[in-house]
């Protein structure tokens, strides 16, 4: 009797250890849904992270149609087709922010008078701030509206629905936006897939295929091991004794994406490696001794029957490998900065998903619901990528039965 | 009639360049470890030797030092190291129960189909990079510290704390620990459960005596691995630890300072010694890392002999 | 008849161990040579010898000479890859690659870099109906051949080898994976073929080795008890030991 009760007891504790993990893992997504989700739009993912001002006019090609209802937040001018409200910014400024923007509106036809920019659509978007406008009264003649003279939402509406035509308008673009980052990550995992995947394949073609029990081999092997098991800060590190000069080669002055990329390459390997060899452990020797007693050579039976085989288990690699890749932050605050860049090139600094979390989330006033909403984002990618490997894994340990 | 000589010549010389060049490539991949190595260890040693541009650093003030401030050019690890291993064996106490219990419900206890789902939490939970359980844990965990703290009338800095990097940790290393125990639980062998369970123990006493027993050895193996993660994760643990000045931190609701968040800390307005100093912790975090998975790996050797 | 392989005092070493001893055997011309013997005698290893094969083993080590149109191919100077394009090789288990009906028999002519698709047409036809598979398989050239039946597949194997050219044709047990049709299909192709090629057959079953070969050794602990020709092996063997083999003492 007491044999049951105690059985039942361990019995139920590994339940609540298993139930406390499936606690964990739900308390993460819910708190990045309730904290992130509603961030989460085209908006976000289209544009810059720094507010910028913008000088745009209205297209010359534009015709005047009628405008919509609308009915939301906001003041609505329905002559313009552009609705608006008074808001006080995170840097406590009154703003006059634009809440709605009606498809037929002038303020959604705009090109940038920038100098060097001309021509560019530079359209006002949902969460812009007017800082001015010029508009022609009824004689034709144009008319400067400062700030000031603006007032507040309301006023603005009144003067708007005097005007005639609308010229052109000074705002501030809303930011908060992380395409800058998206590209960095791009860019860093396409930089280190290139790097590390001939370089991996090699590897593991010759461990596998080559590689006798030699000394050298084990050692080759270990080595490979030991960078398993290396914190990826201190693959940082590395990354800027021994990869800087590397890039300033290429003419880098400063830590860079290159340089970030070239990090995560080496970081990426053991990865690489690993699928690799798994894959190649399941093709059967009997295609290679096929192949070979047709009288092709090693490296011809390796590219031409060995390789193709094995390309499910490259394809995991590579999977893995992004999954690092857009995961990874440590290595990375050493070796692209943490300046989150809107316009990223391969040589300038910029942040990925990660880093940018880091970013956000270390300085004076960390922002949650922007770090929970890229967290989000992360999480979905990189919960897919594991999804997929597991259905590749699946084929994989089928394909030879 | 097919042999081409010319072309079979060509073939020859093609399958010994590729020969040397799978052989080179994996031999550059294997250099990389002595490569990093060899560079930490010369930046990182370098604050210490005469003729340092930024000012010559005593190593032994530095390895046993208990105040780090840039601010003042102090700077001293010897606090840094006890906090960093008081957290990671804390964080490895709270982690290796639940993980052994979680592998044996995936492994032995679980209906087959509600172990393969554990199992995938367990690998999704494996999958979330570093910065998102960091945004995690300055959002709930630092939340839930500074809730009990007030609860016992301390007060807390914002929640950032030892112990929450602890928790933090604990989560982290959970998924390692538990994969490499439902590992080498899933490979005991059969006939010895069935002696086991022949000589009349029930299913869970088996579990718990025979299959746990003599997966001891891969269940630690894991713990060396999960330990090693738990020292060297960085970015999510600089995000709670508050970053103390000096130390060591023994009380749970105190703010603290590992090896890995002072590397991070401050990094993007710096040169000079406080730069290179980074060098030098994380060669001191190798040496961590390297020494204490030497020394379980003994303590491992020992556990198994004793079998 | 002329004289294809003559193999002097060879012996075989995986490591310390010893797995063949001392073998000397002369193998003829256009004839059919059976290798029989229980399971673990050394006769797949032995017949791997004869293309180099067992080079891919490692710590295997051959001594003693193979001499192939008077040149011992484990000398130096032997070009292995050229050695293999001559002598063919035939597997236990059917080993298509997972690659077209077509590109399989392309495979090794392409390997030595003949692109003229004419020529590669050519061949993989007649290659295909010399084992008689042509007409099965006409109209899905281009599918992938993992598609066939057990019997197609080593059927497709034995083209593939065909499409070289080779002089030999080494077959490792090539029936031990099919159904009793397709051995039999098999067979008849072996005596069809023995015309234009010289074949060695590593068979565990002693009807087959009655059946199509004309010369037969048999194998035992690494060693060759006895050779000669199929019919004298089968009805008076000189050896006690190969009679109670045959006559199913033991194996």
């Amino acid at each position: 009797m007491r044999r049951e009760v105690k059985d039942k007891i361990l019995q139920a504790l590994t339940y609540i250890a298993s139930a406390l993990s499936v606690f964990v893992l739900g308390a993460i997504i819910v708190y990045l849904v309730i904290n992130g989700l509603s961030l989460i739009n085209t908006h976000l993912l289209t544009s810059n992270y720094y507010p910028q001002t913008a000088n745009s006019g209205v297209k010359a090609d534009y015709v005047y149609s009628e405008m919509g209802d609308y009915s939301g937040n906001g003041h609505y001018s329905k002559k313009w087709g552009i609705a608006v409200e008074d808001i006080v910014t995170s840097h406590n400024d009154e703003e006059i922010s634009v809440t709605y923007i009606d498809p037929n509106s002038p303020f959604a036809h705009m090109e940038s008078l920038v100098a060097g920019q001309e021509g560019q659509d530079s359209s006002l978007e949902v969460g812009s701030n007017i800082q001015n406008i010029y508009y022609t009264d009824e004689n034709g003649e144009t008319v400067f509206l400062s700030k000031v003279q603006m007032g507040d939402a309301e006023n603005l509406v009144a003067r708007l629905d005097e005007a005639e035509g609308i010229v052109s308008c000074n705002f501030e673009s809303l930011g908060g936006g992380i395409r800058g980052s998206i590209v960095t990550t791009l860019y860093l995992i396409v930089i280190s897939l290139i790097i590390s995947l001939p370089i991996g394949i090699a590897s593991a073609i010759y461990l596998h295929e080559y590689a006798n029990k030699s000394k050298i081999n084990r050692l080759i092997r270990q080595g490979i091991d030991t960078l398993t098991g290396v914190p990826s800060i201190v693959y940082g590190l590395m990354g800027v004794a021994v990869l800087f000069p590397v890039t300033q080669l290429f003419g880098a002055t400063s830590t860079s994406i290159l340089l970030g990329g070239l990090t995560l390459a080496i970081i990426l390997l053991p990865t690489i490696i690993s699928s690799t060899e798994e894959a190649l452990i399941v093709v059967p020797q009997s295609l290679r001794d096929g192949s070979l007693s047709l009288g092709a050579t090693k490296s011809q039976t390796i590219f031409k029957v060995v390789l193709p085989c094995a390309v499910n288990g490259i394809l995991t690699g590579v999977l893995l490998g992004i999954g690092r890749v857009i995961g990874e932050s440590a290595a990375l605050v050493y070796t692209t900065s943490t300046v989150i860049s809107d316009f990223p090139t391969i040589m300038s600094q910029g942040t990925s998903l990660s880093l940018m979390i880091w970013s956000i989330m270390s300085g004076e006033q960390p922002n949650y619901e922007l770090a929970s909403a890229i967290s989000l984002i992360i999480l979905i990618i990189v919960f897919v990528i594991n999804f997929v490997v597991k259905i590749i894994g699946k084929r994989l340990a089928r394909s030879f039965m | 009639m097919l042999i081409d000589k010319k072309r079979v010549k060509r073939n020859k010389s093609l399958d010994k360049f590729f020969h040397g060049f799978f052989m080179a490539m994996a031999i550059l991949s294997a250099s990389f470890i002595v490569i990093i190595v060899l560079f930490v260890f010369t930046k990182g040693i370098s604050p210490f030797l005469p003729g340092y541009e930024y000012g010559q650093v005593n190593l032994f003030d530095f390895l046993t030092g208990s105040t780090y401030r840039q601010d003042q050019g102090v700077y001293g690890v010897g606090f840094i190291i006890i906090n960093t291993l008081v957290c990671s064996f804390l964080a490895l106490l709270i982690s290796f129960p639940i993980s052994i219990l979680t592998a044996l419900f995936i492994a032995k206890v679980a209906p087959k189909k509600l172990g393969n789902t554990m199992q995938s939490i367990v690998e999704l939970l494996a999958s979330v990079p570093s910065v998102v359980y960091g945004v995690f844990a300055s959002g709930v965990i630092t939340v839930g510290v500074r809730m009990i703290a007030e609860s016992l009338g301390i007060s807390t800095f914002g929640g950032s704390s030892m112990l929450a990097v602890i928790i933090l940790l604990a989560i982290m290393i959970f998924p390692t620990l538990t994969s490499m125990a439902t590992t080498a639980i899933r490979a005991v062998d059969k006939d010895l459960e069935q002696a086991s369970l022949a000589l009349g123990a029930t299913k869970t006493q088996t579990n718990f005596k025979i299959v746990l027993t003599a997966a001891k050895s891969g269940i630690f193996a894991g713990a060396i691995l999960g330990l090693g993660r738990a020292f060297g994760e960085a970015t999510a643990v600089a995000m709670v630890a508050g970053n103390k000045l000096f130390g060591p931190t023994f009380n749970p609701f105190d703010i603290t300072r590992t090896l890995t968040s002072t590397m991070l800390v401050g990094l993007k307005e710096t040169t000079g010694l406080d730069y290179d100093i980074r060098f030098s912790v994380g060669l001191v975090l190798i040496a961590v890392i390297f020494f204490s998975n030497f020394i379980l790996n003994m303590v491992k050797k020992r556990i198994g002999r004793n079998l | 008849m002329k004289t294809c392989f003559s193999i002097k005092n060879l012996n075989l070493y995986y490591g310390e161990k010893q797995a063949l001893k001392n073998i000397n055997m002369e193998i003829l011309e256009n004839n059919v040579t059976a290798f029989i013997g229980p399971s673990g005698c050394g006769k797949s290893t032995f017949i791997r010898c004869l293309n180099r094969m067992n080079d891919l083993i490692e710590d295997c080590k051959v001594e003693g000479e193979v001499i192939k149109d008077g040149q011992n191919i484990y000398s130096s100077k032997q070009d292995i890859v050229d050695l293999r394009t001559r002598v063919g090789m035939v597997f236990q288990k059917p080993n298509p690659f997972p690659m077209s009906i077509y590109d399989n028999i392309a495979y090794g002519p392409r390997c030595q870099g003949l692109k003229d698709r004419k020529k590669l047409d050519e061949i993989v036809i007649t290659s295909l109906k010399q084992v008689a598979l042509y007409d099965e398989v006409a109209d899905r050239l281009h599918e992938s051949a993992m598609g066939l039946s057990g019997g197609q597949q080593q059927r497709l194997c034995i083209a593939r080898c065909i499409a070289m050219s080779p002089e030999v044709i080494l077959m490792d047990e090539p029936t031990s994976a099919l159904d009793p049709i397709s051995t039999s299909k098999i067979e008849d192709l072996v005596l069809e073929l023995k015309k234009d090629y010289t074949i060695v057959i590593v068979t565990h079953n002693m009807q087959q080795a009655a059946r199509i070969s004309d010369y037969t050794a048999f194998f035992l602990l690494g060693e060759v008890i006895e050779m000669d020709k199929t019919d004298k092996i089968f009805s008076t063997p000189s050896d006690k030991r190969t009679e109670n083999y045959i006559t199913g003492r033991f194996g």
